[in-house]
């Protein structure tokens, strides 16, 4: 009686709704987790200079430390947390795959 | 005459690139969306491109050497609008397979008004947008080469006209990935060639220790043109045209036109709308009191740049031409790494420009720093060639930001006011729409000269962030959105932007300090609050009514991972 999940797909099915709800729900949660993390960090940066002002007294290289933080360290962390992101929704989306039977390798 | 010859070969470069790209633009889909083959490294390249305008390329700096470091947030909140990108918007709406914004309501939530509403405000924020960027033009060829306002216009006008009309969106990605490349090397090869001749940073006292800015030895000539009011931080002896003029510390004068002498070792006096700040309080990010470097300035430009981005429309046509969904995703990562590179570097602009042109406080015009550093920081044939590859750079920066511009606009013109007729006819009326979308603004922009380019950026920026960011993350995540929602909402945010800009306008009589350059406004601009105003409602009215019967399909099609959406499966 039952039918392969990838049909169910096809036809937009109650199920396959339901499939495709899980998948969104995870990849929002994901998404937003992301922007939680994400946003603590660099939320936190203009507190921690706000709180210590100390560190515009330190100086690396004849620069202060406080305009070092800002100019540099969080462009490299963009791209570590976007690579993060990508990985992991690609998992998603490959277990989904592997959940609705779909063997064909992807493109 | 190095500077013309730079900014000719850089058009020419875009020119003979273009004309490369038009052998393959033969198709609606090639115009439209490059065929949808482009590699995600190319396609990186050319969305960064696209993106590093001149507020970029020359505002960062500018408004660092004006504010104080708390300017550096804007390059860290521009940046985090890709990351919001990549997060909720790259891959899904790919996978839906639209051509434009439009396309996008139609295909999620149907209904040709919100379509034709959708389309209009793509052209008023493109529209907008494409204003300063050729007004920025024609004021910085008439800074580098001396040629009249209009002719930085008229080029920049033609070749991204003549570009986009024939060679589309295949032609533009090649010219835009080329362009990125020329902006980023225009921007990295003087900061580090000038770090390495002046052997460091100078001056430590101005910029991050007690001192105001001063006049460098030999002391600053600067040519007034018209009379202009400034402010002397300390007690100062200056001439202008050979007439003494003293002032006291604090005091208000206005200078007349002419030429303007300040004797070595004299604190620079400022103009108005620029705060006489000492090194200490210049090189903060963060600090306590009002202005732009009050903590909750800071987090609500990093919350209204981490949300605009997405609603730009030339930003949201570049993710269209990704193969699928999984390429889409990687190219963002991958603009987010080419970004980070090029924004590491407008800051040394800034720091070097605080000592070496502080002439540039008493006019106000600190955004052209970037121009002016090269030959003032290393006379002769180097800083002649440096100055003219950063010119090239700025030219760069205008061309490839107004070229996505008009492609949108093109498109929307060409695809969603007049829907439907055959790929020919089509293919005609994009091309039609290209010419046209350009005279309209260069007209405005020769007409606009003396409106104040920041007002139509921040008024282009608002708009966005309050119309199309809400509607594309409540389309792409929520069932129950609807047509009347989506409406209500993205009027609601239209209006109560532009409300907020007009009043913003009505309110600051005094030229105030907040509106000198491009990036300026978007300081000063409402989407902290409008967005959230705009989500309100598009919410509330979309729970009152029904969804359309086509969000179960649509939700599907932007899902589900590539190769299994209903368009494959089909």
């Amino acid at each position: 009686m039952s039918r392969p999940p990838r049909d169910e797909l096809a036809e937009a099915t109650s199920h396959g709704v339901l499939y495709v709800r899980r998948l969104r729900r995870t990849q929002l949660s994901l998404s937003l987790l992301a922007v939680v993390a994400f946003g603590g960090l660099v939320g936190a940066l203009p507190l921690a200079l706000f709180l210590l002002p100390g560190l515009a007294r330190h100086d690396v290289f004849g620069v202060p430390l406080s305009l070092w933080l800002v100019a540099v360290p969080l462009f490299p962390v963009f791209v570590l947390c976007a690579m993060a992101y990508e990985r992991r929704a690609e998992g998603l989306e490959r277990s989904f795959r592997t959940l609705v039977g779909d063997d064909e390798p992807p493109g | 005459m190095i500077a013309i010859a730079a900014v000719a070969a850089v058009t020419l470069g875009a020119i003979g690139l273009g004309a490369y790209g038009v052998r393959f633009a033969r198709t609606t889909s090639d115009l439209f969306v490059a065929s949808r083959a482009i590699s995600p490294w190319f396609n990186a390249a050319a969305i960064s491109g696209e993106y590093l305008s001149a507020a970029s390329f020359l505002g960062i700096a500018g408004l660092e050497m004006k504010l104080g470091a708390s300017a550096l947030w804007l390059p860290i909140g521009f940046t985090a609008g890709y990351l919001a990108l990549l997060l909720f918007v790259a891959a899904p709406l790919r996978r839906l397979g639209s051509y434009t914004i439009p396309d996008f309501t139609e295909a999620r939530l149907g209904g040709r008004p919100l379509r034709l509403l959708s389309a209009a405000l793509v052209l008023a924020i493109g529209g907008l947008y494409l204003v300063p960027q050729l007004k920025g033009a024609g004021l910085t060829l008439r800074e580098v080469t001396g040629a009249p306002y209009w002719v930085g216009i008229a080029i920049v006008g033609l070749v991204v006209a003549l570009n986009v009309a024939l060679g589309g969106m295949r032609g533009i990605t090649y010219v835009q990935a080329y362009q990125y490349w020329v902006k980023t090397f225009a921007i990295v090869l003087p900061a580090c060639v000038l770090l390495i001749v002046l052997g460091g940073l100078p001056e430590r006292a101005a910029l991050f220790g007690r001192e105001l800015p001063a006049a460098p030895a030999g002391g600053a000539r600067i040519a007034l043109e018209h009379p202009t009011q400034v402010t002397f931080p300390r007690a100062a002896t200056v001439t202008v045209d050979a007439t003494a003029i003293r002032a006291a510390a604090g005091e208000e004068r206005t200078l007349p036109a002419g030429e303007l002498t300040v004797p070595a070792g004299t604190t620079m006096p400022v103009a108005r709308g620029v705060r006489a700040q000492t090194g200490a309080q210049w090189s903060r990010p963060v600090a306590a009191g009002g202005g732009t470097a009050s903590p909750l300035f800071v987090y609500s430009l990093l919350i209204a740049t981490f949300l605009g981005t997405m609603g730009l429309p030339h930003i949201l046509a570049r993710f269209y031409t990704s193969p699928d969904g999984a390429a889409a995703r990687r190219t963002t990562v991958r603009v987010l790494g080419l970004l980070g590179l090029f924004y590491l570097f407008p800051a040394v602009y800034g720091l070097l420009g605080r000592v070496v042109v502080p002439e540039l406080y008493v006019t106000g015009q600190t955004d052209s720093v970037v121009l002016k550093l090269p030959e003032a920081a290393w006379p002769g044939l180097g800083g002649e060639l440096l100055g003219a590859l950063v010119a090239a750079g700025a030219v760069a920066a205008f061309m490839s930001t107004a070229s996505g511009l008009l492609v949108s606009i093109a498109g929307t013109s060409a695809y969603d006011v007049v829907p439907g007729g055959e790929p020919r006819a089509r293919l005609f009326r994009f091309r039609w729409a290209a010419v046209l979308g350009m005279v309209v603004p260069a007209l405005l922009a020769l007409a606009a000269r003396e409106v104040d380019i920041s007002v139509l950026v921040g008024w282009a920026f608002a708009l966005a962030a309050s119309t199309f960011c809400p509607l594309l993350l409540l389309g792409i995540w929520w069932t129950r959105l609807t047509i009347a929602g989506a409406a209500a909402g993205m009027l609601a945010g239209a209006l109560s932007a532009t409300v907020a800009i007009g009043a913003g306008l009505a309110l600051d009589d005094d030229g105030g300090s907040f509106a000198e350059g491009p990036v300026d406004a978007l300081l000063a601009q409402p989407a902290v609050v409008t967005v959230p105003l705009a989500f309100i409602v598009m919410a509330l009215v979309s729970l009152r009514t029904v969804a359309p019967r086509r969000t179960r399909e649509a939700m599907l099609a932007l899902h589900l991972p590539d190769g299994l959406g209903p368009s494959a499966l089909r």
